[in-house]
């Protein structure tokens, strides 16, 4: 019935279109209201349990989390640490922002809009961390003593691995943006993954598409780095929506747009890396696996990768078998417009802390989210060192069960609560059309609806375009779904 | 009209749907024919030491200085050659041999993999005292492989 259903609206409206009023109606309030009028997303648990609760961090997955906590404990009594006044910003529509479809506007969330009430706000960022005595000090000199402690404190982006672009700092996705606005956003050069950027990336897409439309022929590369990355998709979506405003301008023939990433695969999920890989030849969209971009020369718009394949190594006796050996090269290639996805990280402050990792991410039991050597420590979103994920999808899912077993623990229970590695990547592959690849740790296909989750729809990109920024302030922000 | 009230109900029912979505669609819980304790013993061990302590002439790192949610995170990203869309793996030569050690049946939970090395071997690694209290300094994660990236 729903799948008959969803099927004839698919159809119909790829057919004829929907105009932005009748799609704002249907997704956007539609949406929203179903949400809020059931409730039946979120499992209503009144606890009087006590304690002071520390979050660092306000972007969405700490902001969800202080707003449902607040919505659940009679007494709460929560701090929450942030610096930036629009770290509560909405990411997943930079894409959009990127390909001229959104304004820049339409992301901007205030911190201070979403702040639950009751919830005290340090403007501020935790700079130290001294997990065995509960104590945080913040960059303002203060220390704040906590009974548990969240980190939902996101991650960096770090340029500075790229040699050539003379970015020496990382930045966050809102905020300052002049460690690298300089470069980035500037002769060809482009990343949608910070907020101004995005907005410089329509720009700069404009005027390559331009080029191709004069009958120059011009390049576009499209990188994706050798590190996790919050929104795995978006290297790829960016490349579709360039193809897509290329042959709108009617210039696609001039153009050659291809992917360079770091790895050999489109997607960890066969049945998305293969549909993928048919709707690039489709678009002829190229691609060069196993190359991880180490340099760039601005001014020359030329890109220096790390080509790096694997070939027959010696006889391994302990495996019984021939190992392989990685073999390596630079290559550089030329380009008119390149995407970057810049290499991510865990903030120093935190990563190299007692509660950061190797790796920097925070280490987590990935189900419970609860730190391995801390129990009253958890994390969640970008900075929780479990697989996939960094997605808003992620958190979302995250922040129920984290709220869920932090409560237990200050009850006194067993924490029960278990996250799936549920994540979901939208994935545009042309203005009016999305593959909604959801999927966890199984590493298959876990579509919440009955359609075949590898099909480009035009229900998902009303989803993805209407639906879900709705759902995020209205559901999520305010902690009820 | 009739159109928009039916995208509407749509439209609402499949919010409803993201809203609990996820769930009773786990996909096929995998069997095991080792268990971690057995795949160790037979085999990483061979690499990886009695002790989980690694072989620099092997190229084996340790797996004594982590505990089981770090551990977990590599473990995860080895059998699944990355832990991201197009990323890859950090460990291209360990993923390769991972491959090849499942065909042989050397298969393991990795969840299960990393508890058993913790529970074995991290203790020994540090100096015993009152747990959580001194948790071991983690060594900066260096992949003894060639991992091609810079």
């Amino acid at each position: 019935m729903l799948k008959e259903g969803m099927e004839l609206i698919d159809a119909h409206f790829k057919g004829e279109g929907m105009s932005r009023r009748d799609a704002i109606k249907v997704f956007g309030l539609g949406g929203a209201t179903a949400l809020m009028a059931t409730g039946t997303t979120t499992e209503v648990r009144a606890s009087g349990a006590k304690g002071k609760i520390l979050i660092v961090g306000g972007g969405l997955a700490g902001m969800a989390t202080a707003a449902k906590l607040t919505n659940t404990l009679d007494n709460p009594d929560i701090t929450l640490l942030e610096p930036a006044d629009l770290s509560t910003s909405y990411q997943p529509g930079q894409t959009l922002v990127a390909a001229g479809i959104w304004d820049k506007e339409a992301l901007v969330y205030k911190r201070d809009d979403f702040l639950p009430s009751g919830v005290t706000l340090i403007k501020e960022k935790a700079v130290e961390f001294d997990p065995k005595n509960n104590t945080v000090k913040t960059s303002g000199g203060q220390t704040i003593k906590y009974d548990y402690m969240i980190i939902a404190a996101g991650l960096k982006l770090d340029f500075s691995k790229i040699e050539g672009l003379g970015i020496s700092e990382t930045i966050s996705s809102t905020g300052d943006h002049s460690a690298v606005d300089k470069v980035i956003g500037k002769n060809g050069l482009a990343s949608i993954y910070f907020q101004d950027g995005s907005a410089d990336t329509w720009t700069e897409m404009q005027k390559f598409i331009a080029d191709a439309k004069s009958g120059k022929k011009v390049k576009g590369l499209f990188t994706h780095p050798n590190t996790p990355i919050k929104c795995g998709g978006a290297p790829k979506k960016i490349m579709y929506l360039t193809d897509a405003r290329l042959r709108e301008a009617g210039a696609r023939e001039n153009a050659e747009l291809i992917f360079y990433p770091n790895g050999s695969k489109m997607f960890g999920v066969p049945e998305y890396h293969n549909a993928i890989q048919k709707q690039f030849e489709e678009r002829d969209m190229k691609w060069n696996y196993r190359h991880n971009l180490i340099a760039v020369d601005p001014d020359g718009k030329t890109a220096t990768f790390n080509r790096h394949w694997k070939e027959k190594g010696a006889w391994d006796e302990d495996l019984e078998e021939y190992g392989i050996e990685i073999k390596s090269k630079e290559v550089t290639v030329p380009y008119d417009f390149m995407h970057i996805t810049p290499p991510m990280v865990a903030a120093e402050e935190i990563g190299k802390s007692e509660i950061g990792s190797g790796k920097g991410w925070v280490p987590v039991d990935k189900e419970t989210l609860q730190h391995i050597k801390f129990p009253n420590v958890f994390a969640l979103g970008d900075i929780a060192g479990i697989p996939m994920g960094k997605t808003g999808g992620s958190a979302r899912k995250q922040y129920a069960v984290l709220v869920d077993n932090l409560i237990s623990l200050m009850e006194g229970k067993d924490l029960t609560a278990r996250y799936d590695g549920y994540t979901v990547c939208p994935l545009i592959t042309s203005i009016g059309t999305v593959m909604l690849a959801e999927f966890n740790w199984t590493k298959k296909p876990t579509p919440s609806f009955p359609l075949d989750p590898s099909q480009e729809r035009w229900i998902w990109w009303l989803l993805k375009v209407y639906a879900l920024k709705p759902m995020t302030q209205y559901g999520m922000l305010s902690g009820r779904a | 009209m009739k159109k928009i009230n039916l995208a509407l109900i749509s439209a609402s029912a499949m919010l409803l749907f993201v809203g609990c979505g996820g769930e009773g669609s786990a996909g096929d819980k995998i069997t095991y024919s080792k268990s971690a304790k057995e795949v160790y013993e037979t085999s990483c061990k061979k690499c990886h030491g009695d002790n989980g302590e690694g072989n620099v002439k092997k190229k084996a790192p340790a797996l004594n200085d982590r505990q089981a949610g770090e551990l977990e995170l590599d473990l995860y990203d080895v059998k699944n050659g990355g832990l991201n869309q197009s990323s890859a793996t950090e460990y291209d030569v360990m993923e390769h041999n991972m491959q090849k050690l499942i065909a042989k049946g050397y298969d393991y939970d990795p969840k299960a993999m990393a508890q058993f090395l913790e529970k074995s071997f991290y203790k020994k690694s540090t100096p015993v005292t009152e747990a959580p209290e001194a948790p071991a300094e983690v060594a900066p994660e260096t992949p003894a492989e060639t991992n091609a990236s810079n």
